[in-house]
């Protein structure tokens, strides 16, 4: 029985990617169309399409609707692997945590510890000599702060990821910025800085909980400089409307900034579903896609990234379906349509318009990653995806 | 293990009385029924119906076979080391328990294995308390005028099921006359329509759940209690109190989610007089309890229609429940995605209302009550839902003990607001004034 339901769900997979995306879906060779970038050119951006987001409500025909740009333009130029599964429990910390190290995390949902193996971020700097500049994780979800280095003692802090939260460097820009009490506006500004530090002490599922900081600290100046184009960002008359738009903001000055091999972008906005309202899942979820679509716009844009870059989205876990507890309002059911989750990838070294069936598992992204980006990721559940390394 | 539990009354007699019993049960089961058994006074009864059956028939299984059943958990619990705590108090112990199952890296084997033992155990706790022959069950769910609804797509959740009824709103243009005509009018005395008074026993067994205040004042305007509502709009005054109790505490600081929940319901807040039509004390914690633990039901008024639904069909099983959905607020960028933040002078942007994500929401919300209701022994075979929307001249009605799609309705005219009452007066065999109405024979024929 459980065989037939994987079967259909496979032939689903294929009919649904055949149907409609048919002029990408040809029997082509899947290797024919590789880019050359040499690994030491490359660099990788992963993106986790994030907050947890059902198959249903993006990549199976129902979803597309959603997901525009990912159907008709990023999967067109890339690879796509419909069958993905999260492993291990269902939570962000701990599933981003799975994505990044290639091996189950169990520690506490809310980020007050490290992952207990090895990141990417880490595996890279340390075995590649790198500087923090070239490791980054930016993240919407405030329980990230751990996120970038593991507990090991042989790793951590010296090498992890620059994490940068947004929301919370705002935040603390604010209260910089008003504490001054000089100027004109003084008011006004304590008036704003009260107004978004409510509203960015935001938490969709929870209740504000504390955000941990890592010892590995942004240098001064350099925190300094992104809090004020951050702030001038948000001066903008079009000024962003999610927390994910901006880590969107933020990803992009990273990269023009450092143009860092190797980058995490966790959105996060999907989390909404928690409120209840599908209409306001539904579009976060057209958010994200359009989100990934311009951070893909702009790697296209960019000297440093075009041609040598390779992007991967990817849920980092999936929500209830119907029949379990609140369907998409939770994602703590560890039922199928919490871990059913997919993959796209797209740019150098990724064949052109063409997909697989094979099931994957989110735990082989760290590994890729690390054949990628020419290192290896030792103490590890994933495998390589052998159709991209 | 033995415990200490804090308990009187009934629920410490019932300890005293299985206690022989309740010794047998590894310890983390033990120790959920004296935190069950703690709550008793704010158990519904249904509740309490379980907690006494599920106690009969674990005295009632011989010893060898109880030992069988739990034999997983307790190796588990012996791996773990929960059996070498030393706490006595059940609901700590349930906490260090869990905690350490966690640590250990044993939680979902153990969860998985306490889900076997009650699923083995509640097929038979539920034949004898939900039998064949007990009464019929009503769930109607409502559209609020003002929600954009789409006809094309309506209740697209249900598709294939049931039955679509056209319906003639000539005389039910606005809510109150659309609501009047539908429940009837209030009877003198009763303190409720008659649909209500002459179906149930208790004001537990009727309830009313909407999002502004429509029903309530067709439904429930005397006193005394009669039935049970709950209206998101009246609870503004109790809502904004006791986000100001959460936000102090979240700028204080909060380690977890869990804790957080621990303070929450540690607070003294009560909803003013005359908010709940019914204000006994199980009523003020149930509502508590869902305006915190449901996400999103203190920032959006039908979440917390659905939310307070699912639970009051997961604890009181009332025999009638309305649902009323409305309108939500649009968010705003930032400012109202926030817990507990209030609206300033500092909100220049104005709220605004999204009538047409209303009706995405409420159709998945609709469909997760149904879902609900479903898997609930006391619903399932044995209910009539009823789906409107107010200025839409169509309804669905689906029988749980006959869900399959009926052929179109063949009707020589569309039934009238007050045939859907004689429907529902017939479906849970009340009786039907003279010239009230005809039920409609599709449904209950």
């Amino acid at each position: 029985m459980a065989n037939s339901a994987m079967m259909l769900r496979r032939r689903e997979a294929l009919r649904v990617l055949a149907a409609c995306m048919a002029d990408w879906w040809l029997p082509r060779q899947l290797f024919a169309q590789r880019s050359s970038a040499r690994p030491s050119d490359r660099r990788v951006i992963v993106v986790t399409f994030g907050g947890g987001v059902r198959y249903e409500d993006t990549l199976a025909r129902e979803g597309w609707v959603n997901i525009p740009h990912l159907a008709s333009d990023l999967v067109p130029q890339g690879l796509v692997y419909p069958v993905a599964r999260h492993e291990g429990l269902t939570g962000h910390f701990n599933s981003t945590g799975a994505l990044i190290t290639g091996s189950r995390q169990n520690i506490d949902a809310y980020g007050s510890e490290p992952p207990v193996t090895p990141t990417i971020f880490e595996m890279f700097r340390k075995e590649r000599a790198l500087p923090p500049e070239e490791a980054w994780l930016i993240a919407t979800n405030k329980s990230f702060g751990l996120m970038g280095g593991s507990r090991l003692r042989s790793f951590g802090d010296p090498y992890s990821a620059n994490v940068v939260l947004p929301k919370q460097l705002l935040i603390s820009t604010i209260k910089a910025a008003v504490s001054t009490n000089a100027g004109p506006g003084v008011e006004d500004r304590r008036a704003l800085a009260e107004r978004m530090m409510v509203a960015l002490d935001e938490g969709y599922e929870g209740f504000g909980w504390r955000v941990y900081e890592s010892s590995h600290v942004l240098s001064a100046d350099v925190k300094a400089s992104l809090a004020k184009s951050l702030l001038a960002y948000f001066n903008d008359p079009s000024s962003p409307t999610s927390g994910d738009e901006l880590t969107f903001f933020m990803a992009k000055e990273i990269m023009n900034r450092f143009a860092p091999s190797l980058l995490v972008v966790n959105f996060w906005d999907i989390d909404i579903a928690h409120y209840g309202a599908y209409s306001l899942y539904l579009e976060a979820i057209r958010r994200t896609d359009r989100l990934v679509h311009e951070l893909w716009q702009h790697v296209q844009a960019s000297p440093q990234y075009r041609d040598r870059t390779t992007l991967l989205v990817v849920p980092e876990m999936g929500r209830d379906s119907d029949v379990a507890g609140n369907g998409f309002a939770n994602h703590r059911s560890g039922d199928e349509s919490c871990r059913r989750v997919w993959l796209v990838a797209v740019g150098a070294g990724v064949p052109k318009g063409t997909g697989t069936e094979r099931p994957i598992r989110t735990l082989d992204v760290a590994p890729t990653v690390a054949e990628l980006l020419g290192f290896k990721m030792v103490e590890c559940e994933g495998t390589p995806l052998a159709e991209l390394t | 293990m033995q415990f200490k539990p804090p308990l009187s009354g009934v629920a410490a007699t019932l300890a005293r009385q299985y206690g022989e019993t309740l010794a047998r049960l590894p310890a983390t089961v033990h120790a959920f029924v004296l935190v069950e058994l703690a709550k008793w006074p704010l158990l519904f009864t249904p509740e309490q119906r379980y907690q006494r059956a599920l106690l009969d028939h674990l005295s009632r299984t011989p010893p060898h076979e109880l030992e069988r059943a739990v034999a997983a958990i307790a190796r588990i619990e012996a791996e773990s080391g929960v059996v070498r705590l030393g706490e006595r108090d059940p609901a700590r112990f349930q906490d260090a328990s869990q905690a350490l199952l966690r640590t250990r890296g044993l939680f979902a084997s153990w969860r998985g294995e306490v889900d076997a033992f009650f699923q083995t155990i509640d097929p038979r706790l539920e034949a004898q308390l939900y039998p064949a022959d007990a009464p019929r069950r009503l769930v109607v769910q409502i559209y609020g005028s003002g929600i954009a609804v789409q006809r094309d797509r309506l209740w697209k959740p249900f598709t294939g099921m049931g039955v679509r009824v056209p319906l003639n709103l000539e005389s039910a243009g606005t809510t109150e006359e659309f609501l009047r005509q539908l429940a009837g009018e209030v009877e003198a005395g009763r303190g409720a329509p008659a649909l209500f008074s002459q179906t149930i026993d208790s004001p537990f067994d009727g309830w009313i759940v909407e999002s502004d205040d429509a029903l309530h004042a067709v439904c429930g305007a005397a006193t005394p209690a009669a039935l049970t509502g709950l209206s998101y709009d009246r609870l503004r005054p109790y809502r904004d109190d006791l986000t100001r109790a959460l936000y102090r505490k979240v700028q204080d600081g909060v380690d977890s989610p869990q804790a957080f929940a621990a303070y929450a319901r540690s607070l003294r807040i009560a909803p003013p007089a005359g908010t709940l039509l019914n204000p006994a004390d199980i009523l003020l914690a149930f509502v508590r309890d869902v305006l915190i633990t449901g996400n999103g039901t203190l920032l959006v008024n039908n979440t917390f229609v659905e939310w307070a639904a699912i639970q009051a069909l997961r604890r009181a099983q009332p025999r009638i429940l309305i649902t009323r959905f409305g309108v939500r607020d649009r968010l705003k960028p930032f400012s109202s995605m926030v817990l507990f933040s209030q609206p300033r002078p500092t909100d220049h942007v104005p709220i605004a209302q999204d009538p047409a994500g209303s009706f995405i929401d409420v159709e998945q919300l609709s469909y997760y009550i149904w879902l609900n209701a479903e898997k609930n022994p006391a619903y399932r075979t044995r209910t009539l839902y009823l789906f409107l929307a107010e200025g839409v001249d169509e309804m669905l009605a689906i029988r749980s003990d006959a869900p399959a799609a009926a052929p179109a309705s063949r009707r020589a005219t569309p039934a009238r607001l007050v045939d859907v009452r004689a429907t529902m007066a017939r479906w849970l065999s009340a009786p039907t004034p003279q010239g009230a109405g005809q039920p409609i024979e599709e449904i209950v024929g």
